[in-house]
């Protein structure tokens, strides 16, 4: 049984279409993240299954019921907004027992059912406090309560932690993944940060302008992008992508990046002359030429120093490239490097017309 | 410090202490360091004075100056002497006053016309502002607001001749539907009983629109998505005004009571001028159009000194009183 | 100056066969042209104009010149507030100019002349101002009228001429059309009504005539005469009356009472306006426009000129009506012109020249002074014909009323103490006007009017307290009875006791001392 399934959703505000039919499978107590720049429709799906925005075309089924002309309070969803969504006039306990009240919750059970939410939003001791007089850590606590009190089927959450500073950020994400664990809920987030779309998801839709550019799971995407804008959108710093052409040596296809020529994987289908990317991720380079691997030249502009490891800015014929590396605590090397290592195996090749990887 | 506090935020940020409280011991300043350190935060602000200066002088010349003037309350005065050479005469314009039943009938008059205009006339506009919010089509809503705004700009002679018209026993609309329901022609604006209705009434045509403003400002500044989560929680609209709308608009319904209760001595005279008769005077006689009548037409500025006074002093007991309930019971106030 | 006046005097008949010889009389009050400042605010004058021919041609004739310095002009017609403002600006401005002009002035001179403000006349008069002295010498009602409490004169008034003011008026071809005689007597006057009420005179098959309106609705109380009440002593509305030497009010009389109980009933059977209280000023112009109305009581000349309105309504003619007799069988009209308005000019306490002023005042009242002030400019708004002002076909013809055309010229001036000539008026009246008029001079309708009295100190203080919730009292009951709320005969003891408590006697008492005060009885 799937949680929500989306079928050819499309999304239009009078001629102007801004979701060009999205097909989506999300399955029950599956953790699916939306992630995508601003303005590519992830945010505007997910008001959709909402019921918050109507459906232009398409269908739409949460467990397996159409739920395309549904009102949203029958859609047994509950969402947690960016901005938390708290009633300022109301304190911690009546905001969570809002929902429940709005239906008509006999009184014992709402009590009851607030404080156990309470108890593991670890909000029980600020019960009585109004949204004012909380930190933003303390109000995106209690927007979830707001939607994990009423048991509903599907989460929806939209953006909630990027109100919040890096650190509370982190320590919520994982907060968030914990909740998921143990409530076990069918769960759609939309971010546009990709390293919450890594931590938390089950399987990551990564969208753009609209559509569905891939869909798989955080390895999945890490590994193997689909495209330059995924590869560009995931990992953090992104893939290093370098204009080349193909070049045919006696041991394989290479790629001729200006001078610099990079050994390719036997088995992808390339042909002599064709402008393909390269895309290497910065954390595949190695300074080490373990086992004969191709050297690729280059020339050092920056290291930064992240501590435990160090991002190497530099040109590889003109072209800049970023290298991660371990620093095991001594970086005084590192000013020095000028040859760096690839294995031919994680050099990704896209077309250079359509950004499709090529495989 | 203290003596360079004033407006310098900037300062204040620089000097900033790390968190914990460590005692600092001010070193003892001089008069000349005092007086060099005002010249150079002068100096380095002049510009914000600047800015003060048009408020500051606006208040001075046309709030405190004429307070000088009050004084007349207790003077018997001649515009000739001038107010420093009229001669004191203690509380005599205020027994004068008080002893004079359509002084108390004009005062209670006052407070009942005020406490009606309260009771309808402030919750009109907060009302209408509800009503517009929930009306979805742009055009016809702003079609309809259009329509409510346009009695405000209407001058209060003209509105005094609406009314009149309307109310004639002749050729009123009021009595020609009453005519039609058999009812016999009601010459309303002599007839005590309906000067209040009638005057609040106009009060609420002529300025709920307007005043709905406002409060659809203040609509317009709740987070939308309190409604859009309330609606995935299954709120109706009904619920969504109750529970969301005057929740949170209601910290500027309470200031904008507290305004009005301070004005609750100043009901609209120009239109009960316009409006009252004889006839009418026992429910439509105000303290302003007391004052009106009996003293400035005859040229008594202390008389009517004396009750201005006295109206100011109720409006700012009533004003403070309300004020200290709200911040007590809402935790919205004015100071 | 007295050796002129005597000239003048002595050749009166020969000035009036021969104009000539006044172009040859010396008015001339300085050698070398004095400037004087003046204050002159009145609704229609807003400011006083230096260009004004008729000030040009008393400079020429007296070398005084008159310098505009007028402080707060302002063009309010709203006699309730409008009347003071200007003065009180000018007071409270600390520089009162040599001469203060302007219309309601007696209250405010007698209130700050004796404090210093402006100059007390009556020594000056005596001395420098001959023909001053000769009218109030023939008139001393007058003098008396416009003294202050401390018995100083502090102004020169203006001193309307003609009797005549409001009289009744009623459709004739109404009464033509239900075969009905011109009312005489109360009952008759009832019965006219009551049959333009029921009979349908206007013929549109309605009964919607209204009977009796007024543009002012104490013009309905005025009908309280019908039945030997009062309504007011003077041409102010609600005003005290004197009867045998003695100060009342109207509102407390008999005759009132039984008035007002008639008058209640001709409201409730319709004879009235039912919107009398609240129709106001365009009243007269809608009624009788529309074919509607009956009867009023108003003034002469304007009423007159709505028979004007025969070219549209056919047969219509609204004319005067000589007082219905009432029921005692007298025949009254209470108002009248009053011989002296409030309005004029005064000296201003710290004038550097009062007898130059006042002798400047004087002028206004020579033979020569007085048509300056009336008719304007010899040669331009008028002639002298056979010894007497007429006016010039221009002027008579203008589409501008004669009395605007006088007050652009800087003639018929109210802020200006002069002595008007009837004769002014007449030539430009309405021929209606002056077929009412001659009605009313058959009779002997009109009645001694109560001219005012000053307070002392003490009197005055007494009347502020209780007047003003007196009179509020009067006109609330008055309206209420008129309307049918109450009754006025079982009401009227109760009446009576609520106005001694509001102070009624008080205020009796002080009126009647300054009375005798001021009239010396």
């Amino acid at each position: 049984m799937t949680g929500v399934r989306l079928e050819g959703i499309v999304k239009a505000y009078g001629r102007i279409q801004v979701v060009h039919g999205i097909d989506l499978n999300v399955e029950e107590k599956e953790f699916v993240v939306l992630v995508g720049p601003s303005g590519c429709g992830k945010s505007t799906t997910l008001r959709m299954i909402a019921g918050l925005e109507e459906i232009t075309d398409g269908t739409l089924h949460i467990h397996e019921r159409l739920c395309n002309r549904v009102a949203p309070k029958d859609r047994d969803v509950a969402m947690v907004f960016q901005n938390y969504a708290l009633y300022p006039h109301l304190n911690v306990a009546d905001n969570i027992a809002f929902g429940l009240r709005i239906r008509k919750t006999p009184k014992a059970e709402i009590a009851k059912s607030v404080s156990d939410v309470a108890e593991i939003l670890g909000l029980t001791e600020y019960l009585d406090r109004r949204p004012a007089d909380l930190s933003g850590g303390q109000r995106q606590r209690v927007a979830m309560g707001r939607a994990i009190v009423r048991h509903p089927k599907v989460f929806l959450f939209d953006e909630p932690l990027s109100n919040l500073d890096a650190k509370l950020r982190t320590q919520m994400r994982a907060e968030i993944k914990r909740l998921h664990k143990r409530l076990d809920v069918t769960s759609v987030y939309v971010t546009h940060d990709q390293v919450e779309a890594m931590t938390l998801a089950d399987r990551i839709v990564v969208m753009n302008k609209g559509i569905i550019e891939q869909i798989g799971t955080p390895m999945d995407l890490f590994m193997n992008p689909a495209n330059t804008f995924v590869a560009s959108f995931i990992g953090s710093p992104p893939m290093n992508q370098m204009p080349a052409t193909i070049t045919r040596s006696p041991d394989g296809y290479r790629a001729l990046i200006d001078q610099v020529s990079v050994p390719l994987h036997n088995s992808l289908s390339v042909s002599e002359g064709q402008d393909v990317i390269v895309g290497i991720r910065p954390e595949h380079f190695s300074l080490k030429n373990d086992g004969g691997l191709p050297a690729i030249p280059l020339s050092l502009d920056l290291v930064e120093t992240l501590g435990s490891e160090a991002l190497l800015h530099a040109t590889v014929d003109n072209q800049s490239v970023i290298v991660k590396t371990d620093t095991n605590g001594d970086i005084s090397q590192l000013s020095n490097v000028d040859t760096v290592y690839v294995p031919p195996e994680k050099v990704k090749i896209f077309d250079a017309g359509t950004g499709k990887v090529i495989s | 410090m203290t003596a360079k506090s004033v407006g310098n935020a900037a300062n204040n940020t620089a000097s900033g202490t790390p968190d914990g409280t460590v005692e600092y011991a001010a070193p003892a300043l001089t008069l000349g360091d005092k007086l060099s350190r005002a010249v150079d935060h002068f100096r380095n602000e002049w510009q914000l004075y600047v800015m003060l200066a048009p408020a500051v002088i606006w208040c001075i010349v046309f709030l405190y100056k004429p307070m000088y003037g009050l004084q007349i309350a207790f003077k018997d005065y001649s515009i000739f002497r001038g107010v420093a050479a009229s001669p004191w005469i203690g509380l005599e314009h205020f027994e004068t006053l008080f002893g004079n039943d359509q002084f108390i009938r004009a005062v209670f008059n006052t407070i009942k016309i005020s406490a009606l205009n309260l009771l309808f006339g402030f919750p009109a506009p907060i009302i209408l502002a509800l009503m517009f919010n929930e009306v979805l089509h742009a055009g016809y809503k702003r079609f309809a607001q259009t329509i409510v705004y346009l009695p405000h700009f209407i001058s209060t002679v003209i509105i005094a001749g609406i009314v009149i018209t309307a109310f004639s026993p002749t050729a009123g609309i009021v009595n020609t539907i009453l005519g039609w329901f058999g009812a016999d022609s009601i010459y309303f604006l002599t007839k005590p009983e309906w000067f209040r209705p009638i005057f609040v009434g106009t009060g609420i045509w002529q300025e709920a629109g307007f005043g709905s403003i406002v409060f659809l400002a203040a609509i317009a500044g709740v987070n939308p998505s309190l409604y859009e989560s309330a609606v995935v929680d299954g709120a109706s609209r009904w619920q969504m005004m109750w529970k969301i709308t005057i929740p949170s608009i209601l910290p500027t319904i309470i200031i904008m009571l507290i305004i009005r209760i301070g004005n609750i001595m100043e009901v609209s005279f120009e239109l009960i001028i316009l409006l009252y008769q004889p006839a009418t005077y026992s429910t439509a006689d105000v303290v302003n159009t007391f004052v009106y009548r009996q003293g400035l037409q005859s040229g008594q500025y202390d008389m009517a000194a004396a009750a201005g006074l006295f109206n100011a002093a109720v409006a700012f007991v009533l004003v403070v009183a309300a004020n200290s309930l709200s911040r007590r019971y809402s935790r919205t106030s004015l100071w | 100056m007295k050796l002129h006046y005597a000239l003048t005097a002595a050749l009166v008949s020969a000035v009036l066969t021969s104009p000539a010889y006044a172009a040859d009389e010396d008015y001339t009050i300085v050698d070398e042209p004095l400037e004087l400042t003046i204050q002159m605010n009145h609704a229609r004058y807003p400011v006083y104009k230096e260009d004004w021919p008729v000030e040009q041609e008393a400079r020429k004739l007296t070398n005084i010149h008159l310098q505009d310095v007028t402080i707060g002009a302002n063009m309010r017609t709203d006699e309730n507030s409008g009347r003071t403002e200007a003065l009180n600006l000018m007071l409270a401005g600390g520089k009162i100019p040599d001469i203060v002009g302007s219309s309601r002035l007696k209250d405010f001179v007698n209130q700050y002349g004796p404090e210093g403000a402006f100059l007390p006349l009556n020594d000056l008069i005596e001395e420098h101002a001959p023909n001053l002295k000769k009218y109030f010498d023939e008139r001393p009602e007058i003098q008396a009228a416009i003294s202050a409490a401390d018995g100083n004169m502090y102004y020169i008034p203006y001193l309307p001429d003609g009797k005549y003011g409001r009289a009744y008026f009623i459709r004739y071809d109404w009464l033509d059309a239900l075969g009905l005689e011109v009312p005489q007597t109360v009952d008759e006057f009832e019965a006219a009504l009551r049959a333009f009420k029921t009979q349908d005179p206007n013929g549109n098959g309605e009964a919607d005539e209204v009977p009796y309106f007024a543009r002012q609705w104490p013009e309905l109380i005025r009908l309280v005469t019908l039945w030997d009440g009062r309504s007011s002593g003077s041409d102010t509305y609600h005003d005290f009356y004197v009867d045998n030497g003695e100060i009342k009010h109207p509102y407390a009389g008999e005759g009132y009472r039984e008035g007002i109980k008639n008058l209640a009933r001709w409201y409730e059977e319709g004879l009235i306006d039912a919107e009398i209280f609240t129709r106001g000023s365009s009243s007269r112009e809608f009624l009788l426009s529309e074919n509607l109305g009956g009867a009023t009581h108003d003034w002469f000349a304007s009423t007159s000129g709505y028979n004007r309105l025969s070219s549209e309504i056919e047969g219509f003619e609204f004319k005067a009506l000589a007082p219905p007799a009432s029921i005692s069988g007298k025949r009254i009209e209470e108002h009248r012109r009053i011989p002296i308005k409030p309005d004029g000019w005064a000296i201003g306490g710290t004038n550097k020249h009062p007898i130059e002023t006042i002798k400047y005042f004087d002028f206004w009242f020579t033979e020569k002074g007085r048509r300056l002030a009336n008719f304007g400019a010899e040669g331009i708004q008028y002639d002298m014909i056979d010894g007497e002002p007429i006016f010039k076909d221009s002027v008579l013809n203008s589409d501008e009323p004669v009395n605007a055309q006088l007050w652009a010229v800087g003639s018929q001036l109210q802020a200006r103490g002069f002595f008007q000539d009837y004769n002014y008026e007449k030539q430009w009246s309405n021929e209606f006007a002056l077929e009412g008029i001659a009605l009313y001079d058959e009779g002997d309708y009109l009645i001694d009017q109560f001219l005012g009295v000053a307070f002392n100190a003490d009197e005055q203080r007494v009347y502020d307290r209780y007047w003003g919730s007196i009179r509020d009292y009067m006109l609330e009951r008055q309206q209420s009875w008129v309307l049918g709320n109450g009754d006025v005969v079982a009401d009227w003891d109760d009446y009576m006791a609520q106005l001694e408590k509001l102070g009624l006697s008080d205020v009796l008492e002080v009126m009647n001392s300054a009375y005798k005060r001021q009239y010396g009885q």
